[in-house]
């Protein structure tokens, strides 16, 4: 029997790094509550273990011996649907992600003495370390990231609860408008690389310069994004504490609840690796210094590493922006959305396209396009239609601060 | 002679490559017996106690007003509908963007890809411009 190398790499990624994010995604939780504590100047959990690192496993512990309750009033099977909805997109999301980049495998065959698979031949030849490796690439990242829509929308629903239903709809309307400038960003650096393999784009990158540095505001826009796909601060409308409770996960409990919070966590977790893939350049330390190339397993574990080491930093960035920025109110959140990411990006497609056309495809070129919408969209800005204020202040009889005239 | 079988999948009919597709497979797998496990994990670990009050809607406290079941505002229905345009609209997008790169720049080919995909941009251009003067993002 012979199987080829990419089918094993395929399950040796899949196995690690399944792991590995479910751990990362119980210590994200302790991290995000260390950095809200630093940030406000709190020492944070410190009770479980030394430094409080055993505090994950404690909350595991707990949630899973907390009553698993479903409300009476509830749609028991979407309800129970809702919370496996909104966890595997987020688990699956990062199967494009290229963590070591390609391997030049040597072949090899298993000793005889291993059941089941002893003798098995596998096939020398160059194989992806990635969970899977195909030519769609970021189209896969869209199509997930449009299947957790759902899991929240039926959450919302099924609870058939107000704050639930308010907070299902908020963030259903929001993760779809932060989807379209995710989708056209993406379609400027597919311009920039002209293919969708995230490897393939990462190459690109280190051979000529990182996205960041020559698409910058694409970089703004795409973080902004995620932040908003992932409802995270300062975007987390959905679950907006002093208006809805909990949103759209009020009604549920125990490890129902803590799916929602898992997913949250994967979520910025594929999110940040897809970003580093397509920004800063993958396994690429510095952007100006060409690298060497280090081959062998070993080479994979340092591709591996550095990634890794990008995503850390992406998340830590997350942590304090959402314990940095205030709260958006619902109607700026979706101007934001439409009215100034939408044709941001749009212009950024255009223009990449025509600049790819008359052959200015260096990175200082885009650089330029970038500063040039830039500053075109801050001198346009005052001269937009504003519409009415839409702070307004109510009226109110025997009012000091807004009497009735 | 290659033989087809009698049963193929309708996606590796389509194209032999979709083989390669089967780790997706197996992590969705994995994603969702890993829910699945949790969920009745915690349904065989927990306690069991239930009673008139707690079966209630949760509604801060006060006793529950009507059901959760009512018209919501129309301007999320024209939201979603005004999202299915442009997603289905970037989608479009993609083939072209990847064979884009391939054609040689100078060629009239390139021109009218250019022209054409620009046509299509105003399009929706149009659309957007439609949507805006008539309040669709307007959410206050």
């Amino acid at each position: 029997m012979t199987i080829t190398a990419q089918a094993l790499v395929s399950i040796i990624v899949i196995a690690v790094v399944f792991n590995v994010s479910l751990g990362a995604v119980a210590y994200c939780i302790l991290l995000e509550r260390k950095i809200c504590a630093w940030v406000q100047d709190r020492i944070g959990p410190n009770r479980v273990g030394p430094m409080g690192l055993f505090q994950p496993l404690a909350d595991g512990l707990k949630l899973f011996l907390k009553e698993d309750y479903n409300p009476g009033h509830v749609d028991k099977w979407l309800f129970l649907l809702a919370p496996c909805f909104v966890i595997v997109p987020a688990l699956v999301g990062w199967a494009i992600v290229p963590w070591g980049g390609v391997w030049d495998f040597q072949g090899f065959i298993f000793w005889e003495w291993i059941p089941f698979i002893g003798g098995t031949e596998v096939v020398a030849g160059p194989v992806n370390v990635s969970a899977v490796s195909v030519s769609i690439g970021l189209v896969y990242v869209l199509a997930v990231g449009g299947v957790g829509v759902y899991g929240v929308t039926l959450g919302g629903w099924a609870s058939n609860n107000k704050y639930s239903f308010l907070g299902g709809v908020r963030a259903t309307a929001q993760m779809l408008s932060y989807e379209i400038p995710i989708g056209v960003i993406l379609l400027v650096i597919l311009l920039m690389a002209g293919t969708l393999r995230p490897d393939v784009i990462v190459q690109h990158q280190v051979e000529t310069m990182w996205n960041i540095v020559a698409h910058p505001l694409a970089a703004v826009i795409y973080f902004t994004a995620i932040l908003a796909e992932a409802n995270r601060a300062p975007f987390d409308l959905a679950e907006a504490e002093q208006e809805l409770i909990g949103g759209f996960h009020t009604e549920y409990a125990s490890m129902k609840w803590a799916l929602f919070f898992f997913a949250e966590y994967s979520h910025m977790i594929t999110a940040s690796a897809i970003f580093a893939v397509i920004f800063l350049g993958g396994w690429h330390v510095f952007p100006f210094v060409p690298q060497a190339e280090v081959s062998g397993l070993f080479g994979v574990l340092l591709k591996f590493a550095i990634l890794a080491g990008k995503v850390a930093l992406l998340i830590v960035f997350m942590m304090v922006v959402r314990w940095t920025l205030p709260r958006f109110r619902y109607d700026q959140l979706m101007n934001l959305a439409w009215k100034i990411l939408i044709p941001i990006s749009g212009l950024l497609l255009v223009g990449t396209t025509l600049m790819t056309w008359k052959g200015l495809d260096q990175w200082w070129w885009m650089l330029a396009l970038n500063i040039a919408i830039f500053i075109a969209v801050w001198g346009i800005q005052p001269f937009v239609p504003k519409g009415d204020p839409t702070n307004r202040k109510l009226p109110l009889e025997g009012s000091r601060f807004s009497p009735a005239e | 002679m290659h033989v087809p079988p009698l049963f193929t999948p309708l996606p590796l009919a389509i194209d032999p490559v979709a083989f390669n597709y089967w780790p997706i497979v197996l992590l969705l797998t994995i994603a969702v017996g890993f829910a699945v496990l949790v969920m009745i994990g915690t349904h065989i670990l927990g306690p069991q106690r239930t009673g008139p009050e707690k079966e209630t809607t949760y509604e801060s406290g006060v006793n529950p007003v009507d059901t959760a079941r009512k018209r919501f505002n129309v301007r999320y229905y024209l939201l979603a509908m005004t999202f299915l345009v442009f997603d289905v609209e970037i989608i479009f997008l993609y083939p072209w963007a990847t064979t884009f790169r391939q054609i040689d720049a100078d060629s009239q080919l390139a021109t009218m890809f250019v022209c054409r995909i620009l046509f299509f941009l105003l399009t929706s251009v149009i659309a957007y411009a439609y949507a805006w003067r008539k309040g669709v993002f307007r959410f206050d």
